[in-house]
């Protein structure tokens, strides 16, 4: 970075203004009896975007804190803080280079959609059982794992799609199995505080597969292959191929946005999946009574569905939505019993700042997170530090979500059930 | 007459513990104090862990990282100040008096040599005709312990006015966190390969009149012994105060608690930030008890063993969890050699992690105190039957809805 100076004023100025934002902001709204839900973080961004000139309106006459009001600031500061790393720091790559620029967003994106996807199972589990299972991660790579064993060492040859089944309906067996035998006594009133015990024991869950696979398989590296070649494509001609060129392993856009093939694979199955399981949720009768599980228990239990039955479907399917995840990015990087620790993160990451229970939530966080991580990669001067700080641009994002507003993007309140109770 | 049972028992085994390094006196006694020191280490996380989630219900993964804030303090301050009787012109420096506050600069693992920091060169300067100081080691401790303090009191502000799934998803992304900055920071931190630290008594020491070494186990053992008795004493009061009955009601029901007065989120950031205290410190001994930190030793499979020692032992008691903790480590400690069945290598050094992997979650489902509370609590409730002693009621109308 060439002159930090600028940088760094103009974020403590941010700060400074931000801070004094959220908290009088709150007061004012308070002082008039009005709404505070969305009052600090506006207030935050507010202050942020433009200080003193956006805070005092604000606190004078407290408007009504429309959509509008809360989306705009919130562009406004994201907006300030490119700008002055772009003055800071015009050499750098993430501002000169404008196909840099649009590579790193499509791929932020690519692979935001997966995270998403992902974090959708854990949100899945968390709407309808009220738990948040902390073995996700472990699905993850348990679904990477097989997918490598199947396709490699048990039946080398066997197609990938095999593969990918394969490791699903294991990790949905797993997953029902385990939620009968540790997570029924829960509804049944045997266990005090069901929150605590729910944590726990899908902590335990989470250690003992993560051993237990490491004693099987060893804690070396191991790579799946990718599952398919793409076909060599050159459009419009074969000599300028300005709009599309693909070969085995990459697809090029436009000349400058490059996707590995792997993630592409991933991201677009990704979003079929999704598809299929909007389909699941909102057109058959089993979606239906999961949904109206996770809306009031009770309700749902008279209207003659079984919540307990609902609760196994959710578990197994949502750890088996991690396992697909893992079993389609197995091919995009190498393998270890340790792997799920950060995606497991990550998708925390994602579901407290879409709200926790939220499936839309979930999934524009995981862009959003996607993107954020894209950019932190991309733009920090030093490349080195800027990888191993990986999993820090989602913490950072975590707790300003939890400073600012705790409900996430899309949280809602939960009706009844364990929900209300903790 | 057997309600005192505990009592005498607790008493033996501290007697037991006192004497051990005295009375001991086979082959592998460096072997076995080892164990032994470490299982205190582990005893004191455990139980103060087991404060924090079974007494006040919030449940943190971040107990390792908070024992590396104390290590990494300790270390960082023991490895970057130094007190010297003259000025270097060369380093970072404040004058007191006739003394100057020496602050190494700091060189990363890159460099061709380790020694070629300021100091070691104003040193080669001077050639031997000034000594310079190294800071005490429980200033250091101290300094941990505060740092650890610090950030629980900070993570505590920001989560705890949460639910209890947000410390915990919090507090395992921040250990986590911390990893990655330790490891990355290589100038600072020296990344992966670890820093050295002094030992705990670094010149020896004389406790009436017998002299020990540096490496001699028995210092560090009662360290350590102490340390985790002072633990085990402030939990015990805090239990028995009204602080404890405070903690263990929004425990209970948050929202009744907050109802009668209690001012929910502060006794709960109190409570965080006490046992964090305890595993920094913790951390910052044991740290200087093995003379390297590395950011490895840290996180993710320590907090699950120290989670497993917690919930064995007997969650809502840290006394049991203390006693778990111990006898968790000499059975891992046993269970570490491998051996063959029908020429399959069995790597126990893995497989015995899975086993209390499964034992965790079987105590968890089945018996929820743990597996050593129902011991202390079978001599202290005495001659009444368990169906006399306060049952909490059951949230019936769900499962009447479920059916």
């Amino acid at each position: 970075m060439e002159t930090p100076g600028i940088f760094w004023g103009v974020i403590s100025w941010m700060i400074v203004w931000a801070v004094l934002g959220s908290i009088i902001t709150r007061r004012s709204y308070l002082k008039r009896d009005l709404d505070t839900s969305n009052a600090t973080f506006v207030g935050a961004m507010m202050g942020a975007a433009a200080g003193p000139v956006g805070l005092v309106p604000l606190w004078m006459r407290t408007p009504e804190l429309t959509k509008l009001l809360i989306v705009l600031p919130a562009i406004g500061a994201v907006t300030l803080i490119a700008a002055a790393f772009a003055f800071a720091d015009p050499s750098n790559n993430c501002v000169s280079n404008g196909s840099f620029v649009a590579s790193q967003i499509t791929n932020g994106i690519i692979i935001g959609i997966i995270y998403g996807f992902m974090a959708l199972g854990l949100t899945l589990i968390f709407s309808i059982l009220g738990v948040v299972s902390f073995a996700h991660g472990e699905f993850y790579m348990v679904g990477g794992m097989l997918v490598y064993y199947i396709t490699v060492v048990w039946f080398p040859g066997v197609s990938p799609l095999i593969g990918v089944l394969g490791s699903c309906s294991i990790a949905f067996l797993v997953g029902a199995v385990f939620e009968r035998m540790f997570l029924t006594p829960m509804y049944k009133g045997k266990i005090d505080r069901p929150v605590e015990y729910g944590i726990l024991v899908t902590f335990g869950l989470a250690f003992t597969i993560q051993y237990f696979v490491q004693a099987l398989a060893g804690a070396n590296p191991v790579k799946a292959r990718r599952f398919f070649d793409f076909p060599r494509l050159r459009l419009p001609s074969a000599d300028d191929a300005w709009l599309l060129k693909t070969s085995r392993g990459n697809l090029t856009l436009f000349d400058t946005i490059s996707i590995s093939n792997p993630r592409f694979v991933a991201a677009v199955v990704c979003i079929l999946v999704l598809l299929s399981l909007l389909y699941f949720l909102h057109r058959t009768w089993t979606g239906k009574a999961l949904r109206a599980v996770s809306l009031d228990r009770e309700a749902a239990a008279i209207a003659g569905i079984n919540p307990d039955r609902m609760n196994m479907l959710a578990f197994a399917l949502g750890g088996m939505i991690a396992a697909l995840a893992g079993s389609l990015l197995v091919q995009a990087f190498s393998w270890l019993p340790q792997v799920g620790n950060i995606p497991a993160m990550r998708s925390f990451v994602i579901v407290v700042l879409g709200g926790l229970g939220s499936l839309p939530g979930a999934f524009f966080g995981g862009i959003i997170v996607g993107l954020v991580e894209a950019a932190g990669t991309g733009c920090i001067p030093n490349p080195q530090k800027a990888a191993s700080y990986i999993p820090a641009y989602g913490m950072v994002v975590l707790t300003l979500t939890l400073l600012l507003r705790p409900t996430g993007l899309f949280g809602r309140r939960f009706a009844s059930g364990t929900h209300g109770k903790f | 007459m057997r309600r005192q049972v505990p009592y005498y028992a607790g008493l033996a085994l501290i007697a037991f513990l006192a004497l051990f390094p005295f009375v001991y006196s086979a082959n592998d006694y460096d072997y076995i104090m080892h164990i032994f020191i470490i299982a205190f280490f582990y005893a004191i996380l455990a139980s103060s862990w087991s404060m924090l989630a079974g007494y006040a219900g919030q449940f943190s993964f971040g107990h390792m990282g908070f024992m590396g804030i104390g290590a990494y303090t300790t270390a960082l301050f023991c490895h970057y100040f130094y007190l010297s009787p003259q000025a270097t012109n060369v380093c970072t420096e404040f004058q007191f008096g006739d003394t100057w506050l020496v602050i190494v600069n700091p060189i990363g693992v890159t460099s061709t040599t380790l020694t070629q920091d300021c100091l070691s060169q104003a040193l080669a300067v001077w050639g031997g005709a000034y000594e310079v100081t190294p800071m005490p080691v429980w200033l250091g401790i101290v300094l941990g312990t505060i740092m650890g303090g610090v950030f629980g009191l900070l993570i505590g502000l920001l989560v705890l006015r949460l639910r209890a799934a947000y410390l915990a998803l919090f507090t395992l992304g921040f250990a986590e966190i911390l990893r990655a900055t330790i490891s990355a920071e290589i100038n600072i931190t020296r990344g992966q390969a670890g820093i050295e630290l002094p030992k705990l008594f670094q010149d020896g020491i004389t406790v009436f009149g017998r002299t020990f070494s540096s490496t001699d186990k028995i210092p560090p053992y009662f360290a350590m012994l102490a340390l985790l008795l002072l633990c085990l004493a402030i939990l015990t009061w805090l239990a028995k105060s009204k602080f404890g009955l405070f903690v263990r009601a929004l425990r209970e029901d948050q929202d009744a608690a907050a109802a009668l007065g209690v001012n929910t989120t502060r006794y709960k950031v109190l409570v965080f930030v006490i046992t964090t205290m305890m595993a920094a410190s913790a951390g910052a001994v044991q740290a200087h008890y093995i003379g390297i930190i590395t950011p490895n030793n840290l996180f993710l499979l320590q907090m699950s063993l120290v989670v497993a020692m917690a919930v064995i032992g007997g969650v809502e008691n840290f006394v049991a969890a203390a006693i778990g903790a111990i006898i968790i480590e000499f059975v891992l400690e046993m269970l570490r050699n491998s051996f063959d069945i029908g020429g399959i290598t069995v790597d126990m050094t893995i497989w015995r992690l899975v086993i209390f992997g499964i034992i965790l979650m079987l105590t968890l489902r089945f018996t929820r105190n743990g597996l050593i509370t129902p011991v202390i609590e079978y001599f202290t409730r005495g001659h009444v039957g368990g169906e006399t002693v306060a049952h909490r009621a059951q949230p019936a109308d769900e499962s009447e809805a479920a059916k």
